[in-house]
């Protein structure tokens, strides 16, 4: 009752210079939204990565051909990968218990009437191991599909779900257009619906065998990447496996000695590395900044405060002489920073929900979150810089002599 | 102790560079409960020092203050700010009032500070005993100087004191505004309140029972005011001369 009587008193006397009291925390609101847009950021993204990440074994290496340049310019990627090669890592690596080779495209799907677009992964009947997703319904393709290069298809639940609604699709034949041209598959299986893994809506993706998807739909030589398995996911054995991979395709692409690669191997592991890495650094910017911010915030607030203190020295020595403890005082200017405080974080996290979401709509990458948690810290972090720049001017209010106070034009 | 105030050889001294400034110089004052009285002087005679002190707003530099059985001269400041807030009201020169707040909140602050609830009724309650209870909710600046004064003295009686202390109460106000204001010290000096104003106007100080006179922070005369004095005190619509030594002639009669 007493604390919210000042609550309602500090409203007031913060009302009567409205612009003022938003200038002066203009560092608590720009500080506080940027943590706020910060965490939704670097939430999201590791909701991203974590859903990709933790289904996807440690043991895994993914060899991709390597950027092509002319001077510093990127102008493509090799042609450098071939379906042979991935035979190849997994008959000539010791190190190595599964080599996949994989194309990826977008592909326009057609069953009937209905249209929609899937990216088309062209992959083995090893996928479902590898990846951990397994078909819901019919079967996934098998080996021979991909010897002979089979006109099937395994849909995800996305997919399925767009062309066929509720009704079977096992059988069913669709129409495929990829670079060359519109082809008729069968539907031999439905995906498990799985959501987003590492940046990629598997249930908007058809399956098809790689063969497939190289030489009937799209043209291609060679495959956009090698998803390899290391036989165990030690650093060791994984660093050994790299080595194995690189030996064999210089030798087999026979890039001479002092020539760079055409291929690049990335461990799974490295990408988490990475990725804690980043989220490291973007974690010390954070809070650099919000520390900064919030120091400069603070040093607003409390000069806001020490100049009411000033204009109200009169006010001071009345309450002071009808009863007021200098503890009352103090009190009272404490709670005055904490409340222009905390209304800066609330304005800051406002702003900053507002970027996050301006960020998802531009980059389109991820969803950001914004999390309760974050913003029960962001407005604890206001008010805590409001109490500690209070602290001062409200300590200085308190010690005022009343008589002195009251004299005071 | 039976009297309400008892100063013993109190002083009040400030150091001003090389000079020593002494506002009190050895007072000796008792005041019973249910007093009205007017402490008058020059300019820089130590009245509104005294007032501070009797306040409990300062502490002398040396000697001894009884209030009400209590040695106040001793005590703490947080014993001294329960003692303004429970025993003391204060009517000042300028009002005082916290601007841009309700006449209602400015009567609510000794009791948000004696901690009591019901605090919008007891405020309305001492708007209501001033005449201004129709005007609760105006903020001071849209009220007139004698009704600014009137809701300082709603807040100083809120808690209901035993003492009133007003310094200059009228000294900002036209003669009948003042008069209205010295009506309302009268009731509540009725009703058992002891009422201390400082004014060099003598034609306030006639309308207290006593009148106590300083120069150079002495007390140098303290006497009753008889009822003929006051008639006149009453009649009187000028503001006497600044009280200046020697004594103007109406305070001279009166001694004899
Ligand atoms: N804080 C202070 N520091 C130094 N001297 C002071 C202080 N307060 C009062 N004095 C001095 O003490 C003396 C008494 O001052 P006080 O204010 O009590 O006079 P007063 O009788 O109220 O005068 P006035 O009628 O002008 O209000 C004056 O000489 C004044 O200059
Ligand atoms: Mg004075």
């Amino acid at each position: 009752m007493f604390f919210f009587r000042i609550m309602i008193m500090s409203f007031r006397s913060l009302w009567v210079h409205p612009l003022r009291s938003v200038l002066a925390t203009l560092g608590v609101i720009i500080g506080v939204a940027a943590v706020v847009a910060a965490m939704a950021i670097l939430e999201g993204m590791s909701a991203r990565f974590a859903t990709g990440f933790e289904s996807m074994g440690s043991n895994k290496l993914y060899i991709m051909p390597a950027v092509q340049r002319r001077g510093h310019r990127t102008v493509g990627v090799f042609d450098s990968l071939k379906l042979a090669d991935a035979d190849a890592i997994l008959k000539e690596c010791n190190a190595i218990r599964t080599a996949i080779p994989q194309v990826m495209n977008a592909g326009l799907v057609k069953y009937f009437s209905k249209n929609t677009n899937a990216s088309i992964l062209g992959s083995t009947e090893q996928y479902c191991k590898v990846n951990s997703h397994e078909v819901a319904e019919g079967e996934f393709i098998n080996r021979s599909d991909v010897q002979t290069g089979a006109s099937v298809a395994v849909l995800g639940a996305n997919v399925k779900r767009e062309l066929f609604g509720g009704r079977p699709a096992l059988g069913e034949r669709i129409k495929i257009t990829g670079a060359m041209g519109a082809r008729g598959f069968t539907v031999i299986g439905v995906m498990e619906a799985k959501g987003n893994v590492a940046f990629t809506d598997v249930d908007k993706q058809i399956i098809v065998p790689v063969t497939t998807a190289m030489d009937k739909l799209y043209g291609l030589k060679a495959v956009s990447a090698i998803v390899a398995e290391a036989v165990s996911p030690d650093d060791a054995k994984i660093d050994e496996a790299k080595a194995q991979i690189k030996k064999l395709l210089r030798a087999r692409h026979k890039i001479r000695a002092g020539k760079p690669d055409d291929f690049q191997v990335q461990a799974q592991k490295e990408f988490v590395k990475q990725f804690a890495m980043f989220q490291n650094i973007f974690g010390v910017v954070l809070w650099s900044i919000a520390g900064i911010s919030l120091v400069v915030g603070g040093i607003g607030i409390m000069n806001i405060m020490l100049v009411a203190v000033t204009e109200r020295t009169r006010e001071i020595g009345v309450r002071m002489a009808m009863g007021a403890q200098r503890i009352d005082v103090m009190q009272q200017f404490l709670i005055e920073a904490s409340v222009v405080s905390f209304l800066g974080g609330a304005l800051g996290v406002l702003m900053g929900w507002g970027m996050a979401g301006m960020i998802e709509n531009l980059t389109r990458l991820f969803e950001t979150i914004t999390t309760a948690w974050a913003v029960a810290m962001a407005l604890g972090m206001a008010t805590f810089t409001g109490i500690i720049s209070g602290l001062y001017p409200a300590w200085k209010a308190s010690r005022l002599d009343p008589v002195e106070a009251l004299r005071y034009e | 102790m039976a009297a309400l105030i008892h100063l013993e050889n109190l002083t009040k001294h400030y150091q001003m560079g090389e000079t020593m400034v002494r506002a009190l110089d050895g007072v000796e004052l008792q005041i019973q409960p249910g007093e009205f009285v007017a402490i008058t002087g020059a300019s820089g005679s130590g009245k509104s020092t005294m007032m501070h002190l009797l306040g409990c707003l300062d502490r002398p530099t040396t000697g001894a203050y009884w209030l009400d059985g209590e040695l106040v001269s001793a005590m703490t400041d947080r014993q001294l700010a329960v003692i303004r807030n429970r025993k003391i009201g204060f009517v000042f020169q300028t009002f005082n009032l916290i601007q841009r707040t309700s006449a209602l909140d400015n009567v609510s602050i000794p009791l948000f500070y004696a901690r009591v609830t019901r605090v919008a009724e007891l405020a309305r309650r001492a708007l209501d005993r001033v005449g201004l209870g129709p005007r609760a909710s105006h903020a001071p600046s849209e009220l007139s100087g004698g009704e600014c004064q009137r809701v300082a003295i709603a807040r100083a009686i809120v808690n209901e004191p035993k003492i009133i202390l007003a310094d200059e109460p009228t000294g900002n106000l036209d003669t009948r505004t003042g008069k209205q204001i010295m009506d309302i010290f009268h009731e509540l000096h009725q009703s058992g309140v002891t009422i201390i104003v400082v004014t060099h106007e003598m034609s306030v100080a006639l309308q207290a029972e006593r009148i106590i006179r300083m120069r150079d922070g002495k007390i140098v005369e303290d006497r009753p005011v008889d009822r003929a004095e006051k008639t006149r005190g009453e009649e009187a619509t000028e503001p006497a001369t600044p009280d200046r030594e020697p004594s103007p002639p109406m305070a001279r009669r009166a001694k004899v």
